[in-house]
């Protein structure tokens, strides 16, 4: 029960002022940013912290970089102790000191309400590049940290409201784009956007209000996670699934196991026995692999939930370190946000046993492609991640089918395809199809999400695409006498005719202008028994051409 | 006399203000007849006529202005009703309107649902053309596969067309040939073409937008060539306008070539009565909550601003096109109570709208609504409703709960009528969070403006749960948005692209940029001139798109016309960079970056007369107008007790009484609350202070 000096209604008004407010941080980064990643894909997200860096609220366009920003957060007020002051901005990306990934930028502002330091904003987005061995951060042949990016541990860049020139001069020496100094501006943006919604907060409600309202919101969010907890059966769950091939050995596998054990109001995730890390750069760092489970777990409890420091406190993690799903110095890890698909796969098989009617099938595994080279018609270096071309399907759950297009889970449906005509007049590709791929959705009688095929010609020169992703060995697995979504599929068709199909991770240099790019992102799996499925839809779906008639009568038993 | 009329077609009945040259407003209200809206229309206008002694012509005749704001489009895409619709688009692309580049606006939720496709995929037709992003036609439209399509699309009979081929906005010359080849083989049809409708960049949103258009337009067409025909023919010799989603109003013969633009007709005009009435207590900001038979819209206006927005969205499908920020639930008088799977009792979202109607109408309804909820618990007198003309059914209300809900639960029918009244309220409540606390404003902030004729039962028990201290019920709460209407001022906005770099204007560009500014203008002059605008009341606003030189998102900055004229562009930089650290937290300015121009926009607004709010001179012995006592269900007490009834319409100004009470007048009821104190000031508008406190700033 709330005390005499808890006003209940002002509760709800600043949870949901912190979401407006990260929220409108959100619209800043949206509408500044200039890399396509950031102003189309939407491929960032926003966050409050409090003075101690714990989460008040987050915009989760993409929730895998979310969950990590709170950790970052503590490390710099543990790393600058007395030395944060009105005006400083901090600078991040290191995943040995928090980070997720080291092309996810993070930038910190703390607020002060007078000299009493109340608060955090952070921005942190996916940058165009962050200097290492190849252009835009994806490399499968790296094999430590150095050879992926530009380390920045907690740096100032402004202190005290000044610019830091010759900080800021020596990191954007080490990147190769000018863009990355801009779109890091509008991160700054953001954070002042975020710092005076904040300090208009402390004015209004006064500094000690504001804290004494934000811990009963604490307390009430977990207090709703530890009753979602309750209703999951007591009890010890194992679930199991199988990343594919390092990019370093031809055929090789990494188990994830997991165990999970709800004990009342409380739950706990043990990876004990998962593989040890690989040599090449399909590893997570610890952070990374907390904000996959973390965002899969949320998809498993009342959405309405609100987003802070709260909603952790009944989960407990234990990662082994030098696994791959918590690597070691100086490992490589810039797969490891995409290593969320296999250990989704892990969490759902787990409790598929607890919570049938709540898991999904599995997810269509991301293949993902940064592609950059040369723009003819600007004379430039241009890069992109073809977001448009690597959403599948989600798996289907009771009663629901699978979201068709959705892309990767650790995205959940926040990051947008390309809009087509803007995906021209930033790339030197000339699209030719985007569509529904027919059969692409995992049977059932609840069936996944559709994939789609995309097809472009490359207009630049000297193009080189760096595949990051999964899927090409195993397709989304389907539940309960669901079956499998298709399976990813990337093939170059050169101008000479020669057709070339790169591997799940690998860097194809030298594509020459004019080959044909073709994807098939997969479909999610399924959901029970085909045959089960409502004859209507099954009907629909064949007139609409979404599956064939093969299909519809070996398969659906039409 | 001259006269002016609002008209505002709602779900269930159908709002009328009746303006006079002397500014006397009377309120006229009838029930809409869903099948054709437009004789709902012309009951009121008989209605308005006799009152005046007139015949129907005579009555028509003298009328000036017409303003008109309609819900067939929004209803048509909320119930999937709207025209039978075919897309043509680029080959490769047919998909895109329903994939809506991939979004799932609920991340967590694996249950979640995309909205029900416009037009399903088999009437998603390619066509073989393609103009690339530079805008030179790489591929002509192919006119034999085209005309196989235009065979199928006959075939299937569709109403509506969507043209919408890529990079149309750069060159719109294959959607003019496929415009040309329409009209020529299906010339019945409705057609959008995404160039004329919305010619700007990116894909989905102008695809989106121009199907809405073509979903809604026949629809729409249909309905105001009806009522136009019908109004010529009783001699209407003044001016038809139909209000707009962006808060003003326009031509029918725009409105339905525009039809997007209509998607809020309705309710757009309840913020713009609502700061109309604010500002009469001198509050800048209000909520304005409308409650109707079907739906209840809910607005927030801030510093006398509506907001206006152009990534808007009906049903989740983009609009582009600008309209005011309206949050809708479907709550209203005939909610139908019902109970679900886990045996709880839940009210709406359907409706049993004006027919059948609540069961107390005795119009064949038997579900149990809202109204007749309100009828068991004493709020509505059985005796007086629409002034008595409509003599509810106590017996069929109290059968219908009792039938449909008391006896399947195992309860007392008045205990599920008072759940049914809590229930409502608190789904309204909730509607009035989302636009205030979820976007991080406290309601307790802003007085609550009132409208609607079911309005006034519910608004005290809503705004107490919200604890919001003050509550203004305008006389013609019950026409509201009729009322907004004639507040309109006609409103036309133009959009004309030059892509340039204004802090480095090329020589000529800024002989381009006058120009431009200065063909819109004339544009808007003679298009009000048309509708009858005199002059010195035509008033346009100039601004431009920009952007620092490598962003893709523009910002909308204001041109003055000195500026324009001197060529200030310095200036209008200068402004541009002051916006940018406003809104997103920097400027670079001292960077000395390159801002670009994008689009040239010119608002022409015609400034309408607008009947002036009259001091209300009721005066006189208030005690000559408590019409007695009745037994009223108080929800705190969980019981009834008899509490004063007052006529509405004989309370001197002044009046304060204390709750709780029932207010009557002819087309409204109000419950005070026994927390509320109510004033009537001297507009004659109702106002009501939780625990009598004077929160008023004025």
């Amino acid at each position: 029960m709330p005390g005499d000096d808890i006003d209940r209604m002002l509760v709800s008004v600043l949870q949901s002022r912190f979401k407006s407010i990260t929220e409108e941080m959100g619209l800043t980064l949206l509408r500044t940013t200039r890399s396509p990643i950031l102003c189309e894909a939407r491929d960032f997200v926003t966050g409050l912290y409090d003075h101690r860096g714990r989460m008040l609220e987050q915009t989760e366009y993409i929730p895998i970089l979310a969950f990590a920003l709170q950790p970052v957060c503590r490390y710099i007020i543990e790393y600058f102790g007395d030395e944060i002051y009105p005006g400083d901005v901090i600078m991040h990306n290191d995943v040995f000191t928090g980070g997720n990934q080291n092309a996810d930028v993070a930038v910190f502002k703390p607020v002060f309400h007078g000299d009493e330091l109340i608060a955090w904003a952070a921005c942190k987005g996916h940058q165009a590049d962050i200097g290492g061995a190849v252009a835009g951060g994806y490399n499968p042949e790296a094999r430590e940290v150095w050879q992926e990016a530009l380390r920045i541990p907690p740096v100032k860049i402004y202190e005290r409201g000044r610019l830091r020139r010759d900080v800021w001069d020596l990191i954007f020496a080490n990147i190769r784009f000018p863009i990355v100094e801009e779109d890091i501006r509008a991160h700054i943006g953001g954070c002042v956007v975020g710092e005076r919604g904040m300090k208009q907060l402390a004015e209004k409600y006064g500094a000690s209000v504001l804290r004494r309202h934000i811990e009963y919101l604490f307390d009430s969010t977990e207090e709703m996670m530890r009753r979602e907890i309750r209703k999951i059966p007591d009890g010890i769950y194992h679930g199991e699934s199988i990343m594919y091939y390092d990019g370093i050995r031809e055929g090789s596998e990494f188990k994830i196991k997991l165990s999970v054990t709800v004990k009342r109001d409380s739950i706990h995730f043990d990876y004990s026995g998962t593989d040890p890390q690989t040599p090449g750069f399909a590893n997570a760092p610890y952070s990374s692999t907390v904000s996959a489970l973390v965002l899969t777990f949320l998809m498993l409890v009342d959405p309405n939930i609100p987003h802070n420091d709260g909603l952790l406190r009944p989960i407990s993690i234990s990662i082994p370190e030098g696994s791959f799903l918590n690597a070691r110095f100086p490992a490589a890890t810039t797969f490891g946000n995409t290593i969320a698909n296999p250990h989704s796969d892990a969490i759902f098989k787990a409790l598929s046993q607890a919570l049938p009617e709540r898991v999904t099938a599995g997810w269509n595994r991301m293949l993902g492609c940064s592609i950059s080279g040369h723009d003819p018609r600007r004379g430039r270096h241009w890069t992109d991640i073809l977001f448009i071309a690597l959403k599948g399907g989600s798996g289907a759950t009771a009663g629901v089918d699978g979201y068709d297009h959705i892309g990767l889970i650790n995205c959940a449906g926040g990051i947008l395809a390309q809009d087509y005509e803007m995906f021209e007049v930033y790339n030197p590709l000339f699209l030719l199809r985007h569509e529904y791929a027919r059969d692409s959705a995992g049977p059932g009688e609840y069936r996944g999400g559709l994939g789609v095929e995309t097809e472009f010609i490359i207009e630049g020169e000297d193009t080189t695409c760096v595949t990051f992703g999964d899927g090409v060995d195993e397709g989304a697995f389907g539940l309960f006498g669901g079956q499998s979504g298709a399976l990813n599929r990337l093939v170059l068709t050169y101008p000479d005719g020669r057709q070339y199909i790169p591997r799940s991770k690998e860097i194809v240099r030298s594509i020459p202008r004019g080959t044909h790019y073709y994807q098939l992102a997969g479909g999610g799996g399924g959901y029970g028994d085909p045959a089960r499925r409502q004859r209507r839809k099954v009907l629909q779906e064949l007139k609409e051409g979404l599956i064939s008639p093969e299909q519809a009568r070996d398969v659906y038993k039409l | 006399m001259a006269y002016s009329i609002g008209i505002d077609v709602g779900g269930t009945f159908t709002d009328f203000l009746l303006a006079d040259a002397y500014g006397n407003f009377t309120v006229y209200k009838v029930s809409t007849t869903p099948h054709n809206p437009s004789e709902g229309v012309f009951d009121g206008l008989a209605a308005m006529a006799a009152d005046k002694g007139l015949s129907l012509e005579q009555f028509i005749g003298r009328v000036e202005i017409i303003v008109h704001g309609t819900t067939v489009t929004t209803n048509a895409v909320l119930t999937g009703s709207g025209a039978k619709t075919a897309l043509l688009t680029t080959e490769g692309f047919r998909d895109a309107l329903q994939m809506r580049r991939g979004i799932r606006e609920e991340q967590y939720n694996n249950r979640y649902l995309a909205p029900p496709p416009l037009v399903p995929r088999d009437r998603c037709c390619p066509v073989k053309e393609r103009v690339t992003v530079s805008g030179e036609v790489l591929t002509e439209l192919e006119v034999k596969s085209f005309k196989e399509n235009l065979q199928f699309l006959k075939e299937e009979q569709v109403e509506a067309i969507a043209v919408c081929f890529l990079h149309a906005y750069a060159n719109d010359g294959n959607e003019k040939k496929a415009k040309t080849l329409i009209r020529k083989y299906l010339p019945g049809v409705y057609l959008t073409i995404s160039s004329e409708l919305l010619p700007q960049v990116r894909f989905y949103d102008r695809l989106s937008t121009t199907v809405l258009n073509s979903y809604v337009g026949p629809i729409l067409q249909d309905y105001l060539e009806n009522l136009a025909r019908r109004l010529d023919d009783s001699g209407f010799q003044g001016v038809l306008l139909i209000m707009q989603s962006n808060g003003g109003v326009t031509s029918p013969r725009d409105a339905s070539r525009n039809a997007a633009c209509t998607l809020l007709s309705g309710p757009s005009a309840g913020p713009v009565a609502g700061i109309a009435y604010a500002d009469t207590h001198k509050f800048p900001d209000c909520i304005t909550i409308d409650m109707g038979g079907t739906s209840f819209d809910v607005a927030l206006v801030k510093e006398r601003r509506p907001l206006v927005i152009t990534d808007g969205s009906i049903n989740r499908y983009r609009s582009s096109v600008p309209m005011v920020a309206i949050h809708t639930i479907g709550a209203g008088g005939g909610s139908i109570g019902w109970i679900d799977d886990m045996g709880l009792l839940r009210m709406g979202p359907q409706s049993a709208g004006a027919i059948p109607g609540p069961a107390c109408y005795r119009r064949g309804g038997n579900e149990p609504t809202c109204t007749d909820a309100n009828l068991l618990l004493g709020y509505l007198n059985k005796d007086y409703f629409l002034g008595g003309k409509m003599p509810l059914d106590f017996k069929a209300a109290w059968e219908a709960i009792g039938e449909k809900l008391a006896r399947p639960l195992g309860i007392e029918e008045i205990d599920v009528a008072a759940g049914m009244f809590s229930i409502i309220n608190a789904n309204m409540a909730d509607g009035i969070r989302e636009v205030s606390v979820r976007k991080g404003f406290d309601p307790r902030e802003f007085p609550l403006v009132v409208a609607g004729g079911a309005g006034p039962i519910h608004a005290g028990m809503i705004a107490l749960e919200l604890e919001i201290p003050t509550i203004l019920i305008p006389r013609e709460s019950s026409i509201f948005c009729a009322a907004g209407m004639l507040l309109s001022d006609l409103r036309h906005d133009y959009v004309r692209s030059l892509n340039t770099l204004l802090s480095h204007l090329p020589a000529g560009d800024l002989a381009a940029i006058q120009e431009l500014f200065k063909a819109m203008k004339e544009e808007g002059h003679r298009q009000l001139l048309a509708e009858g605008i005199r002059a010195e009341n035509i008033e346009h606003t100039f601004s431009g798109d920009m952007r620092y030189l490598g962003q893709y998102h523009e910002i909308n900055v204001c041109f003055t016309e000195e500026e324009i004229m001197i060529g200030d562009m310095a200036q209008v930089c200068r402004r541009f960079h002051h916006d940018h650290d406003r809104l997103y937290g920097y400027s670079l300015e001292g960077e000395g970056a390159a801002v670009e121009l994008v689009n040239l926009r010119v608002s022409s607004l015609g400034i309408t007369d607008k009947p002036r709010f009259r001091n209300c001179c009721l005066a006189g012995d208030g005690g000559a107008a408590l019409r007695g006592r009745r037994p009223v269900y108080l929800p705190d007490r969980k019981d009834f007790r008899d509490v004063d009834v007052w006529d509405g319409d004989r309370l001197p100004q002044g009046t304060k009484l204390n709750g709780p009470a029932i207010i009557e007048q002819v087309n409204t009821t109000i419950f005070v609350p026994p927390q509320y104190e109510l004033e009537l000031d001297e507009f004659g508008n109702f106002i009501m202070q939780l625990g009598g406190a004077a929160c008023a700033r004025g």
